[in-house]
């Protein structure tokens, strides 16, 4: 447990004094400086814009720190050989990954925190100011809004995890892992399309059908962990679906960080 | 200590997967106490023998023990101590912070670990530097950097991957000294060099490797007791080995 903690703090403190972490939390006070000009533009629906901005900012500003903040991280290890001080000490390749992973997971949580307190800061000043225009605004439901995005964005560390488990480079990773976020965010969407073709009067042959299914079962859904719609006009989210969609998190990040331990445990650093 | 038991080992190269022999049946016993040195051309195994120790890489055929336990063993890792070939640690990190790092995952306690840091840390000329990054440093200070942590948890057994490169005249004197120290503390130290006057001076035994193969292991007095130098012994073991490498 010491090693694995060991591993986990100096991720964290590697990753947090890392410039790029400096320059993704000026481009989130920069969103939320947008959110209050874009809000002030719109003479309609203030609360919804400025809920849908603040929440956007926070995904995007994370999306930002995974992709280049989190691959970074790993990736160094292996091309510039800093793995050796670490797997030289009585650490296994499976304390290496998951300490590796629990770090960078606490950088996304620091740097979520950090970023909401921008853009709901924002939010509450635009509240203030146009009172009228947040009839169904719910903190609980912008709250919930942003662990779900937490959730996404630790999943998506798994994944770089993964990829960097097997490729050789963190270029590979970080097109793997681009990839993987596209498809994941369109998969829900899409399968269902190609399903139900007759509804928007479109002919899709059967293979495609198996193509997206395989798709949909292999790449993360990562559309469940997006309820930013219903955040903005303050909708209620069932209790049966935060507990499948939080249940559904569990399984694919321990199964993303499983596989990866399993892959590097066999590695070698010549 | 060490005892390295047929080991042989492959790599593939390139897209066309060329084989590459880069440890050929290498034997080799280094004892407790003992200053062993490791001799060879680059890209003659030396590295690649010393990452079998430490579970980089696994040998195609053969063993490689540590204290009687297998490399692979983690809990062996306790005991030794390692400095790759120029080192790298991570930029954002003080020296102060590496040794933590290391003493923790050795499961030191953080007292002993503050106490050990702080001595380590003076006895490499650091101890003024232990506030700033790493990505401040010098070569040099990322050698000596990683000097520090191969011994913050006072292992049994050193591996140094060439300890003096990039070090000035002093650094190289402090490794000189540091390994009189610990060979005087009764501990293993296991080092490749290609400064052969240090090998003569520090090592009780030297083995010379050449192409994967390990050409002559032989104490060190004895060796030179004809008058040669080390350098002569040296040049011959790879002329030697040159007409065999070309068969």
């Amino acid at each position: 447990m010491n090693a694995l903690w060991a591993i986990a703090m100096i991720t964290f403190k590697e990753g947090i004094r890392n410039r790029a972490i400096f320059g993704i939390l000026l481009l989130a006070l920069l969103l939320a400086a947008a959110n209050f000009f874009v809000s002030g533009m719109i003479m309609q629906e203030i609360g919804k814009v400025a809920v849908d901005i603040g929440l956007s900012s926070i995904s995007f500003s994370g999306l930002m720190l995974v992709l280049f903040v989190g691959i970074n991280l790993m990736a160094k290890d292996l091309d510039r050989r800093t793995i050796y001080m670490v797997l030289s000490r009585p650490i296994s390749r499976y304390q290496y990954i998951y300490g590796k992973f629990f770090g960078m997971t606490l950088l996304v949580l620091a740097s979520t925190a950090l970023v909401s307190l921008f853009s709901l800061g924002a939010v509450a000043l635009i509240k203030v100011g146009a009172q009228d225009f947040f009839p169904r605004f719910s903190w609980p439901s912008v709250f919930l809004a942003i662990v779900f995005i937490t959730l996404m964005l630790i999943l998506l560390t798994a994944l770089t995890f993964l990829f960097a488990s097997f490729t050789s480079t963190s270029f590979v990773t970080l097109i793997l892992t681009v990839v993987s976020y596209l498809i994941g965010q369109s998969t829900s969407g899409v399968r269902t399309l190609v399903e139900a073709p007759n509804v928007v009067g479109i002919k899709v042959s059967a293979f495609t059908v198996k193509l997206v299914q395989g798709a949909y079962y292999l790449f993360p859904n990562l559309s469940l962990f997006d309820i930013k719609t219903q955040a903005a006009h303050g909708l209620p989210v069932g209790a049966d679906y935060i507990l499948w969609t939080f249940l559904y998190w569990l399984l694919y990040t321990t199964l993303a960080i499983t596989f990866a331990a399993l892959i590097f445990r066999r590695r070698e650093f010549p | 200590m060490i005892r390295i038991m047929g080991v042989s080992k492959t790599f593939r190269e390139g897209l066309r997967g060329r084989k590459v022999q880069a440890l050929d049946d290498l034997t080799l016993k280094v004892q407790q106490g003992e200053v062993f040195g490791f001799l060879g051309p680059n890209g003659a195994g030396k590295s690649t023998a010393i990452k079998t120790l430490i579970n980089l890489i696994r040998p195609d055929l053969g063993t490689a023990t540590i204290m009687g336990k297998d490399a692979t063993d983690q809990r062996v890792r306790r005991h030794v101590g390692y400095l790759p070939e120029n080192p790298y640690f991570y930029d954002y990190l003080t020296a102060e912070e590496l040794l933590w790092f290391g003493g923790r995952a050795c499961g030191m306690p953080k007292k002993l670990i503050r106490e050990r840091s702080i001595d380590l840390l003076n006895k490499v000329d650091l101890g003024q530097s232990k506030g700033r990054q790493i990505r401040t440093f010098s070569k040099g200070m990322v050698q000596r950097a990683g000097l520090a942590l191969a011994l913050i948890h006072d292992p049994e057994l050193l591996i140094l991957d060439e300890p003096m490169s990039g070090l000035d005249p002093l650094g190289r004197k402090m490794v000189v000294d540091l390994i009189v120290e610990l060979k005087a503390a009764g501990k293993t130290v296991f080092f490749s060099s290609h400064i052969l006057s240090d090998i003569e001076r520090l090592c009780d035994r030297v083995g010379i490797i050449v192409g994967g193969r390990l050409r002559l292991v032989d104490e060190v007095t004895p060796l030179l007791a004809d008058g040669s130098s080390l350098e002569d012994i040296f040049m011959r073991e790879v002329r030697n080995a040159a007409p065999e490498s070309a068969l």
